[in-house]
């Protein structure tokens, strides 16, 4: 699941392959430029289409995006996994 | 221009290049809002495919889109699917052929519905479709909160839900520039791609960014109960970008092969 999100993300942010692995503890917003109010918007709508869920706008935050591991953790969540 | 209930709708037809009078016949059914825009090149590189492989086309602009009559604001659901069911009308006593239904992204939600006001079962072909109205219609209302989520906690911020809430109360909401009303709104939510009783042909397109091109988990358990309700659904997926809505206008050639191919295969 790590790797699908990680992907997910270098897709839709366009990020440029710089031979560091994302791990958990990777922090993302306020870390990654890319990754602004917009982009946190096209990030949800790639794993709600991906993965088939919706996420209402109480279910996430900053903290969701804060590190990899947390919007890992969060999709996680959403499938039930 | 088809001159239909709240007036004319502008349309493209590309009439099939060879061989005379063609072999079958299309309806494109475009996406909403800003992924019309995004994609109307990639609908007229398939457009013209179509035609030259034999298959007439017809482009329609929905209401209140493109250069039909009305504004978006005039624009329901029901009006749509109204609107894609008169084209396909229109191509059926023009060519002789009953059109598949050529539908991106929402534009396969409303070619679905359309399908109960026609007479014969059309073959469809879906890219990249929206299975869910009720998600598309949540991460378009996003659009207008995208700002506050994650800035402020939660109590603070307006939600999709209140945005929704006022939709149900009969406002129309003004959203990246789009005049959403509820009468459009709260169709697009009720609308899914459901299997269908009837067995029905489908070839289900999808762009993917992963090597090699994969259809999304979401979209292949779709296409299996698809297939489980009787349809015979072939799905792949081809390398390319989002063209709905990358920030430039981008094309996907494998994409126009793909389905070029695919419809050939329905006319052997």
């Amino acid at each position: 699941m790590h790797s699908e999100v990680v992907k997910v993300l270098e897709q839709t942010l366009n990020l440029k392959p710089t031979g560091v692995r994302m791990d958990a503890d990777t922090p993302l917003l306020g870390a990654i430029p890319e990754l602004d109010s917009m982009a946190v918007v096209a990030v949800i709508t790639t794993l709600e289409e991906r993965f088939g869920f919706t996420v209402a706008d109480d279910e996430i935050d900053g903290s969701t995006f804060a590190t990899a591991g947390s919007l890992v953790a969060f999709v996680k969540s959403k499938l039930g996994a | 221009m088809l001159p239909l209930a709240g007036g004319g709708r502008f349309c493209l037809f590309h009439p099939a290049a060879s061989p005379a009078g063609g072999i079958g016949a299309a309806v494109y059914v475009h996406p909403f809002a800003e992924e019309m825009h995004k994609s109307r090149r990639m609908a007229a590189l398939q457009a013209r495919a179509l035609a030259d492989a034999g298959i007439s086309v017809l482009q329609i602009d929905l209401l209140g889109c493109g250069d039909s009559a009305g504004e978006f604001g005039d624009a329901t659901w029901s009006r749509w699917i109204d609107d894609v069911a008169e084209a396909v009308r229109w191509l059926h006593g023009r060519t002789g052929f009953v059109p598949l239904l050529w539908g991106l992204r929402s534009g396969c939600l409303l070619a679905h519905a359309a399908l109960a006001k026609l007479p014969a079962t059309p073959d469809l072909v879906f890219w990249q479709p929206v299975i869910s109205g009720k998600q598309h219609l949540q991460q378009f209302l996003r659009l207008r909160v995208a700002g506050e989520l994650i800035g402020r906690a939660g109590a603070d911020r307006t939600s999709t839900n209140e945005l929704r809430a006022q939709l149900e109360g009969g406002a129309t909401l003004h959203i990246a520039g789009y005049a959403l009303s509820p009468g459009l709104a709260l169709g697009l939510d009720a609308a899914d791609l459901a299997p269908r009783a009837t067995r029905t042909r489908v070839a289900w397109l999808e762009v993917s960014g992963s090597d090699p091109p994969e259809v999304s988990p979401a979209g292949q358990m779709r296409v299996t109960a698809w297939q489980a309700a009787g349809s015979e659904v072939s799905a792949a997926a081809v390398a390319g970008l989002p063209f709905w809505q990358t920030q430039e206008i981008a094309q996907c050639a494998a994409l126009i092969d793909a389905t070029t191919a695919a419809v050939l295969r329905w006319r052997q």
